[in-house]
């Protein structure tokens, strides 16, 4: 396992390194294109070829792998493959207006890196150390169009995202100093050396760290009222950079924000952990619901649609049971590949009709018939319908609503997700499928092919997001239950 | 009847520290120009690392030392020259616009300070030298961070009142955790990523912005 979870780390850093060499070149692109999926490749190959499901650390003390790892690995580099394959079109001249073309690589690939380490890492303090380094390399990204606008972005993102780690690292100081009379003054704190210890660690200390750590790391996932940088990052960023932050980088945030729950729940019970998770993810579900019926920026509609989901996932945990854990990690499986699909849409119209207004955007079917189905089949998955994955996910964490006789929250989350539906959906379709009498700008921009690879990704996010809703396949199953034991609870 | 607390020499100047940090971080809330506040926080860094410093000698514990000089080389000297070279020279204006005034912003301040003393009553946990509650300065160093981050509209001062933030981070993981082998690491990366950040992004800011460094006409995102 080790030397597939090396190969997993080393190929972003080489390829970071070629690209920072070759430069604007095709050759960097084409680089990075193998190295994430490489990438991917041995990240499957960890996650199932070893039994990693009932834990196991790799390298002395360096990684640790569990099912809740195994899942959001998979999540993260899934997105950096398809991402990368996708940029190769996007920076396709004519087609992404990217300023920041000389270290687009670069940085595009150690965010890859940093990703693909988060989920794996034993130490807690290398793990904020990877999603602090999240937050260096995808600021920039965003401001890569060069725009006043993604620059007022990047620079909320680094104000709000950095003083939230700081608060995160604050957290994971406390649940530290929690293990300090059981495991002495000084212990590297790994997730096995406190979860086993977990009865004898400070009840009170580690209930602030984990408040903390929620509010910090939950900045990053864009659990409200912490959300307030992601909107303006994500749909001012360019889309397959918003692609990454949504698919990818919540996720990671949210494994820090499970993982140090685990520790939490061992330590001091389950209910103070779901009771947390309800309250943000249920505030995050609410607000984002709202909003989304009154945005008219198709990729802002996108990113409070990702609020949305990481407040549905939080829900889900925190209902608590298996159903509902089960439910809510295979929600951030099919949410990585579902809100990568609709992203990769938003760019292919960003690209097109150079607008974010979707009052501006008509007819999309007609001139660009790939590109307007792409579009559409993104907005029915991630707006929960049948028969893609994300209605499964949705369905089975009401099902453990209902299991756990929470009819409240089981209702309330069908409520808002039918509200979501509704805000999300009637601006895709008015874009894809309502007529265009007088075709706007350059016809032959609007009516453009996709670039092989950018429809090759989307092709790719779509079949994840659609044969999942269909099948799951076994060692996924197992791999879900897994993750469900180490924080929802025994199957 | 409870027999009064021992201070020797060390915890007083431990004490003294701690109050001198909680007043430098007020002093920030009352500090208009750029310039000044850039000052504040160097002063405050320089209490931090004092306060390494002596948590490092008193448990014999190098590595803390070695922080303690690096936290003053990067925090006191660095990042307050850098800053203050490399940007605030560059730009037009210097008074930075208030979103709540100079006596509101101490009130709040200090209310900050009394709430974070009250809320780090109620954790059960000694600090290295310090009285208690172990973690009220720290906390109302973080809370003072944060309330000057938003009420600051200037892109320097959101940078300063971050930094003083990660001070009250800094502090509390010295004072509650001084043996976290890692700590040492990834603190030093802590302290260098705002400047990396500040250096990449500012500078464009700055070339975009026709030198200014005010942020009230960043408001084109909304909703």
């Amino acid at each position: 396992m080790a030397a597939w979870l090396l190969i997993m780390l080393a190929l972003p850093l080489a390829a970071a390194a070629a690209g920072a060499v070759v430069g604007d070149r095709p050759a960097a692109g084409r680089l990075s294109v193998a190295a994430a999926t490489g990438s991917f490749a041995a990240a499957l190959v960890v996650v199932f070829a070893d039994d990693v499901i009932r834990g196991r650390h790799a390298l002395g003390n360096t990684f640790f792998l569990d099912g809740l790892s195994g899942v959001f690995l998979i999540a993260v580099a899934f997105v950096y493959a398809v991402v990368a394959a996708y940029s190769v079109g996007y920076l396709h001249p004519g087609i992404g207006h990217i300023r920041l073309r000389r270290w687009y690589w670069p940085l595009l690939n150690v965010f890859g890196f940093a990703l693909l380490a988060t989920p794996v890492v034993a130490n807690l303090g290398v793990l904020w150390v990877a999603v602090e380094l999240t937050t260096v390399v995808s600021a920039l990204l965003v401001t890569a169009e060069g725009s006043d606008e993604s620059l007022e972005a990047g620079w909320k993102y680094i104000v709000i995202g950095s003083a939230g780690l700081a608060i995160g690292l604050l957290g994971i100081v406390l649940i530290y100093a929690a293990g300090v009379p059981s495991l002495g003054d000084s212990y590297t704190p790994t997730y096995t050396t406190l979860a086993h210890t977990a009865p004898n660690l400070n009840g009170p200390l580690v209930r602030a760290g984990f408040a903390f750590v929620l509010v910090g790391f939950g900045t990053k996932v864009g659990l409200v009222p912490m959300h307030a940088w992601l909107p303006d990052a994500h749909s001012e960023g360019p889309s397959p950079v918003s692609a990454m932050l949504s698919g990818a980088l919540l996720a990671a945030a949210l494994y820090a924000v499970l993982r140090l729950g685990a520790v939490t729940q061992r330590a001091v019970g389950p209910t103070y952990v779901h009771v947390l998770l309800l309250v943000f993810g249920g505030l995050s579900l609410l607000l984002a619901a709202l909003f989304v019926l009154r945005q008219n920026n198709y990729k802002r509609l996108l990113a409070y649609s990702s609020i949305e989901h990481m407040g549905i996932v939080s829900l889900g945990l925190g209902i608590g049971g298996p159903i509902a854990a089960y439910g809510a990690f295979l929600h951030v499986i099919v949410h990585a590949a579902g809100k990568t699909l609709a992203f990769f849409g938003a760019g292919g119209l960003l690209s097109r009709y150079e607008t974010r207004d979707a009052d501006e955007v008509r007819g999309v079917i007609r001139l660009a018939p790939f590109t307007g189905i792409m579009v559409l089949l993104g907005a029915l998955a991630i707006t929960g319908m049948p028969p893609f994955g994300l209605f499964r996910s949705e369905l089975l964490i009401v099902t453990g609503g209902f299991s756990h006789s929470r009819y409240a929250l089981a209702g309330l989350l069908v409520l808002l997700v039918n509200v979501a539906f509704v805000g999300v959906y009637q601006v895709f379709h008015r874009m894809v499928v309502s007529p265009v009498h007088d075709i706007p700008g350059n016809r032959a921009r609007l009516s453009r092919r996709e670039q092989p690879l950018m429809a090759v990704a989307m092709l790719a996010s779509l079949a994840v997001v659609l044969v999942l809703g269909l099948w799951i396949p076994s060692p996924l199953n197992r791999l879900l239950h897994a993750a469900a034991t180490v924080i929802g609870g025994r199957v | 009847m409870t027999p009064a607390p021992h201070y020797d020499f060390v915890h007083a100047t431990a004490a003294l520290i701690a109050i001198s940090a909680l007043l430098s971080g007020l002093a920030l809330l009352a500090v208009k120009q750029v310039h000044e506040q850039v000052r504040v926080y160097a002063v405050l860094s320089a209490f931090a690392a004092g306060y390494t410093l002596l948590v490092g000698v008193n448990r014999g514990d190098a590595a803390l030392i070695v922080l303690a000089a690096w936290t003053a080389v990067i925090k006191v000297i660095v990042i307050p020259v850098s800053i203050d070279r490399a940007v605030t020279r560059q730009v037009s204006e210097h008074e930075v616009p208030l979103v709540v005034q100079v006596p509101m912003s101490l009130l709040i301040g200090v209310t900050l300070a009394g709430l974070a003393y009250w809320s780090a009553a109620a954790l059960p946990i000694h600090a290295a030298l310090l009285p208690a509650p172990a973690l009220g300065m720290p906390l109302s160093l973080v809370l003072i961070g944060f309330f000057f981050m938003i009420t600051r509209q200037n892109v320097i001062s959101q940078i300063v009142g971050l930094l003083t933030l990660e001070n009250g981070v800094f502090v509390a993981t010295v004072a509650i955790a001084p043996g976290l082998p890692f700590a040492i690491g990834f603190l030093l990366l802590l302290d260098l990523l705002p400047a990396v950040l500040f250096y990449g992004v500012f500078a464009r800011l700055i070339a975009a912005r026709a030198k200014t460094t005010s942020i009230e006409d960043m408001s084109v995102l909304r909703g």
